[in-house]
C-alpha cells in the first residue's frame, strides 16, 4: 500500500500563499486518455482530421479533464485528506497537443468552519497561447488540534 | 412548422428564449454503471492523480473517508453516454438540451466547446453509488462574437442524485455553439 502522507493542516496554510507550480505536458496521449477516461468520445478530443474540419487547429483537451487536473493540482499540494467542496472553472484558449500547461494557484481566503478549516484557492493554467483555465477551488482541511 | 434556417436572428433568439422559459428539470437515464474502481483507476492514471484515497483500499480505509472514494472532479464521467449505441427511448432522452442544440444546429451553429463548469460536491461518491442526473436549461445568451466565431452560450443546471435520491452534487455547465470563423485543414 501507499502510506497515507500527512495532509496540510488549516493552520499551516498562509493567506496569499502560492501553491507549488505544476507543469502538465500536453501530449496527444494525455489529451486522448483523459477524454476517454471521462467517457467523452467527442471526436474533437481524439480525431485530428475531424477536429480540423470543425475549425480547430488540432484535437484539444475536454473541460472534464481540465477540471480533473485542477482538482489534482490542489490536492497534490494539500495532501490526501482535503475535501473538495466546490470547483468553478472558465476556459480560455484550448489545450492543444505538443504544448504544456503551467498551473499556478494562490490562497485567497481561509476561515474555520466547524471542525475543519475552509480555504479558497484561485487557480490558473497557462499554455503558449495564453490562459487555458482560470477558476477557484473551495476545500476544507483538518484543524491542527483535531489531528 | 417553419424551418429555423429561414428565420432571422430575432426569431431564433425568441425561439431560444421560449425554450428557456419552458424548460423544466428533466431526468436523465441512470448511469450505465455504478461508481467503480476500474473507471476510477483509468481516470487517475490519465490525470496522474496519485492520491491513494482514490485507488488504494488500505490507505483509503485509514483515511478520513474510511474506504475508496471517487475523485469528486470525475463527477460527469459517471453519467456520460460514452460510445453507447443503445437508441434513446422516452425514458432516456438523447440530450438534455436537445431543444437549443437542434435549433442552433439548423441555424448553422454547428461547432461546440465547453466554456464554464461549476460543481458543488455534497459528498464524495463511493464504489457502488448509482448516479442519476436531473437537468434544466438555465439560460441562452444572445449571439456573441468570440475568438472562435459567432455563437450562443447555453447554460444548463444539473443535479446529481444517488440511488436513494439524495443530491450528491450540483453543476452549472456552459457551452458555446458557434459558426467556425475559418476552417483549417482540407
Amino acid at each position: 500500500m501507499t502510506a497515507l502522507r500527512p495532509t496540510r493542516s488549516f493552520e499551516e496554510v498562509r493567506l496569499g500563499e502560492q501553491l507549488p507550480e505544476l507543469v502538465i505536458e500536453l501530449t496527444p496521449t494525455r489529451i486522448i486518455s483523459t477524454a476517454i477516461a471521462s467517457r467523452d468520445y467527442q471526436d474533437v478530443h481524439h480525431d485530428r482530421d475531424l477536429a480540423q474540419k470543425k475549425g480547430s487547429k488540432d484535437i484539444f483537451m475536454n473541460i472534464l479533464s481540465t477540471n480533473g487536473l485542477v482538482g489534482r493540482f490542489v490536492t497534490d499540494w494539500t495532501g490526501p485528506e482535503a475535501l473538495l467542496e466546490h470547483v468553478a472553472i472558465r476556459l480560455g484558449v484550448p489545450n492543444y497537443p505538443y504544448d504544456s500547461m503551467r498551473m499556478t494557484g494562490v490562497v485567497e481566503s481561509k476561515q474555520v468552519a466547524g471542525d475543519r478549516g475552509r480555504i479558497v484557492v484561485s487557480i490558473r493554467g497557462e499554455n503558449a497561447l495564453g490562459d487555458h483555465v482560470k477558476g477557484t477551488v473551495r476545500l476544507s482541511l483538518p484543524l491542527q488540534n483535531a489531528r | 412548422m417553419a424551418s429555423p434556417v429561414t428565420r432571422d436572428q430575432q426569431t431564433l433568439d425568441e425561439a431560444l428564449q421560449q425554450l428557456v422559459s419552458e424548460s423544466r428539470p428533466t431526468l436523465g437515464p441512470p448511469a450505465r454503471d455504478p461508481v467503480n474502481l476500474p473507471m476510477i483507476r483509468h481516470w487517475c492514471d490519465a490525470i496522474e492523480d496519485m492520491n491513494p484515497v482514490y485507488t488504494d483500499p488500505v490507505a483509503a480505509s485509514a483515511s478520513i473517508h474510511a474506504g475508496i472514494v471517487a475523485p469528486p472532479t470525475m463527477l460527469q464521467a459517471w453519467s456520460m453516454r460514452g460510445l453507447e449505441r443503445r437508441p434513446p427511448t422516452a425514458a432516456t432522452p438523447v440530450a438534455r438540451n436537445a431543444g437549443p442544440t437542434s435549433l442552433l444546429h439548423r441555424a448553422g451553429y454547428t461547432s461546440v466547446v465547453a466554456t464554464d463548469c461549476e460543481q458543488e460536491y455534497k459528498r464524495y461518491l463511493r464504489p457502488g453509488d448509482l448516479v442519476t442526473t436531473e437537468s434544466e436549461l438555465e439560460s441562452v445568451s444572445g449571439e456573441k462574437r468570440t475568438a472562435l466565431g459567432d455563437g450562443y452560450f447555453v447554460t444548463t443546471k444539473t443535479s446529481y442524485r444517488d440511488q436513494t435520491g439524495e443530491i450528491v452534487a450540483e453543476m452549472r455547465f456552459r457551452i458555446l455553439w458557434f459558426k467556425p470563423r475559418k476552417v483549417s485543414g482540407s
